[in-house]
Parts: C-alpha cells; structure tokens; sequence
C-alpha cells in the first residue's frame, strides 16, 4: 500500500467571469426611479457580471485559466467536484459535462454539490477527505454560479448579484495553504428564505408559478425566481456567523488576533460591516470584495482569496466562512505556506 | 439616550430629511421607508444596542415612535 505523505491543501486558485459588465449606472438606466447611490450604500456592489453562458462552460473556463497559469497537465486531475446551484440540466451532474468539456481522464471522480454561499467551504471539507483517504490525489474544485431565476424587473437581486466561476486545485504536494479544520451546520427551518420555489419536483413549473407579483418595493417575481427575504438572511447572517466562525477557532486551536485575514461570504457589504463591528475584527484584517463582481454564490470567497493571495506570507492563518441558502453555514483555516506559482 | 438623540441616529440610519422624523408620524407616509432602510434600522440595533430585533417586529412597526420605542439596549 502506498503511503500519501503531506498535508492536504490549496495549489492554485483562479477564477472567471462573464465579459459583460453591467454597472450601477446602466441599472438606473434600465431602471428608471432607482436610487442607485442608496443600493450601493447597503449592497457594497458596483459593478457584476452576466453571461449568455452555460455553466459548463463558465466552470471550463475558470480551470482552462488554472491549467494554463500554472502548467497544470490535466491528466493528473483525478477527481472533480463542481459546487452550483444553477447548472446547465436538471439532470445529469454539470460535473459529467464539465469533465468531458475539459478532456480529464475516464478514471476522474465527478460529482455536483448543490450548496450556495457555504458552497466552496464545504467543498474544500470535501476536498480535503478525499484527498486524506486516497480516494483522490490532485482535485480539482469549481464553483461556478448564474443569475438564471432572477427576474428582470427584481431590482433588489439584480443589483446584488452577478455570475463567475471559480476553479481551485488541491492536492498533498506542492500545495500554498493547509486546510484547516472544519465548522459545518444546517438549519434547515430557514429554507423558505433564500429559495427559487418552482422546477423542482415538489413544485413543477406552471403558468401559475411564472406570473410575476409586483411587491411593496416595486420588484417583480414569480415562484420561478430567486426569492429573497432580506431582513431573514440579515439576522441569520448575525446569529449565524460570528458563532461558526468562533467555532472554527476553536477547533484550529487559533485566536481570533492570530487571523491575519478574515474572508467571508461576500453577501453584502451591510451584513459583512454588521459583522465586523459586532465581532470586533479591524478592517485591515477583514476582507470586502464585492464592489467589482457582486455577490457570486460559492465564488465570493475563492475570489477574495486570490484578490488577496499577494499580500499573505508564509504562516498566516486565513479564516474562511461561507454562510447562506439553506440554511447552511461552513468554517475553516487555511495556513498560508508560500506565494501561488 | 434621550429622544432628539434617537431621532438623529434614526434620522441617519434611514436617511431622512432633517427634522422630517417626528415620533407620530406613519411609516407608510415616508417614501424612504423600504426594504434597504429596513435592512439599515437591523443593522443599527445590532451596532448601536446589540440587539437583534426580529423581523416581525420590524414589519410591525406603523410609526416613527414604535422605533424609537425599541432603542435600548
């Protein structure tokens, strides 16, 4: 039996968005009445991104950008697992098309991940057993997010989110950070909160389920779209994330000022200020990075990380934290061993 | 904290006109009153009182002074 030596962890992070941008300034435009500068003030977002592309290929294209920027041969990719909420079918896995699209090996493991803002932590804490019990040895982690179930004429969500992919490759040699241990949870009572309602089989789509409902703030949805309650998410956000995070402490053995950076879900920029206030954490060590691209799902946090990777030195510890639809909330720290290749 | 103290915080938090906020006056009158300056009157409980208020109250609030109310730790 052949013994794997080394510590699981990150080689390389990239990530890929959509060529359109759509910018404050062209929602109010589109928009008309909308006070712009009062959505940026909450929201944190300037600008996001939206594509005519399918998700395979938005996630091809993120380990495309990998593989050439660090001379990754593909052929020693064994495993994929692709976090999305928005893939191309409702069956088969996007993982299958994605494997194909990017020509890995048959002996590839594939599977998809349907998890949102916690997405890319718990996919890691996959990562990182597959990795321990040799199921895998180099594995490749995409993220990849669309805005398909928002409705044109939903102000709110329009505003916050945009679309990207993320692809992060892991292994036990040559790696940048060590994972750390892990803070998972679930509450599954919040689901009403963040949810598209309509597709799946509980309820089918309808002509009942496309009309579109005009809401007290003038925004437009159906049960075929992205259904937000904003102030809900907000109070989980608050009871939520400061407990994991102090969790996932806990369970590396690291203080909160033995954190050289926090990286949260990039949700927005009220809940991600809230937060930091509340948990005492100075803004040089608290990452906002949702200006440029919106919130983007489970690609918030790679993204942050790799925005961020130059300014990390060997030894630091990075806490991350994915928190979201679901209710679904995931922690970890990484040791930073050197600079991405 | 007393009453003009609340008032300006609120007056900040939500963005209002000065002096526009008066504890009688209907939330519903107030064209500023929509989901983001719900959003920033949690988000202010939470920084300036510590508390978390729930959402029902929010949605519940028919004035100014049922706000004001609320503000103490």
């Amino acid at each position: 039996m052949n013994v794997i030596e080394g510590a699981p962890g990150i080689e390389a992070v990239e990530y890929w968005h959509p060529a359109q941008g759509a910018s404050n300034d062209d929602l109010a435009r589109e928009f008309g009445d909308w006070d712009a500068r009062k959505a940026y003030r909450v929201t944190g977002v300037r600008n996001r991104y939206v594509g005519n592309d399918r998700l395979s290929d938005m996630a091809a294209a993120a380990a495309e950008k990998l593989f050439q920027a660090h001379s990754v041969d593909r052929s020693t990719v064994d495993f994929l697992v692709l976090v999305t909420q928005t893939g191309d079918y409702l069956m088969p896995a996007t993982a299958c098309i994605v494997q194909d699209k990017l020509r890995l090996p048959h002996t590839c493991g594939a599977f998809d991940v349907n998890l949102g803002c916690s997405g890319y932590v718990y996919g890691l804490s996959i990562a990182k057993a597959l990795l321990t019990s040799g199921a895998a040895k180099r594995l490749l982690l995409i993220t990849g997010e669309k805005v398909a179930h928002i409705n044109k004429n939903d102000r709110s969500s329009r505003v916050l989110f945009g679309e990207a992919a993320a692809a992060t490759l892991l292994s036990r040699e040559n790696i940048v950070a060590e994972i750390g241990g892990f803070d998972l949870g679930t509450d599954g009572a919040g689901y009403k909160n963040l949810i598209v309602e309509a597709g799946g089989t509980a309820l089918p789509h309808s002509e009942e389920t496309a009309r579109g409902i005009v809401d007290e703030a003038g925004n437009v949805r159906s049960r075929d779209n992205l259904f937000m309650d904003g102030m809900e998410i907000f109070n989980f956000s608050m009871r939520t994330g400061p407990a994991t995070i102090r969790a996932a402490l806990e369970k590396n053995g690291v203080s909160q000022d033995q954190v050289t950076l926090f990286i949260l879900h990039q949700a927005n920029k009220m809940i991600l200020e809230t937060l930091r206030a509340r948990m005492n954490i100075p803004k040089e060590r608290f990452c906002i990075d949702l200006e440029e691209m919106g919130n983007t799902s489970s690609c918030t946090i790679p993204i942050a990380l790799r925005n961020n990777m130059e300014k990390l030195g060997g030894g630091d510890k990075i806490l991350l934290c994915g928190f979201g639809i679901g209710y679904s909330w995931a922690s970890t720290v990484l040791t930073w061993r050197g600079k991405q290749k | 904290m007393i009453l003009e103290e609340k008032l300006q915080l609120l007056t900040d938090t939500i963005e209002a006109e000065p002096g526009e906020l008066k504890p009688d006056l209907e939330l519903s009158s107030l064209d500023i009153w929509d989901s983001l300056a719900k959003l920033s009157v949690l988000a202010m409980f939470i920084s300036k009182f510590n508390r978390e208020l729930e959402v029902e109250k929010v949605r519940a609030f028919k004035t100014v002074g049922d706000i004001l109310a609320e503000m103490h730790e």
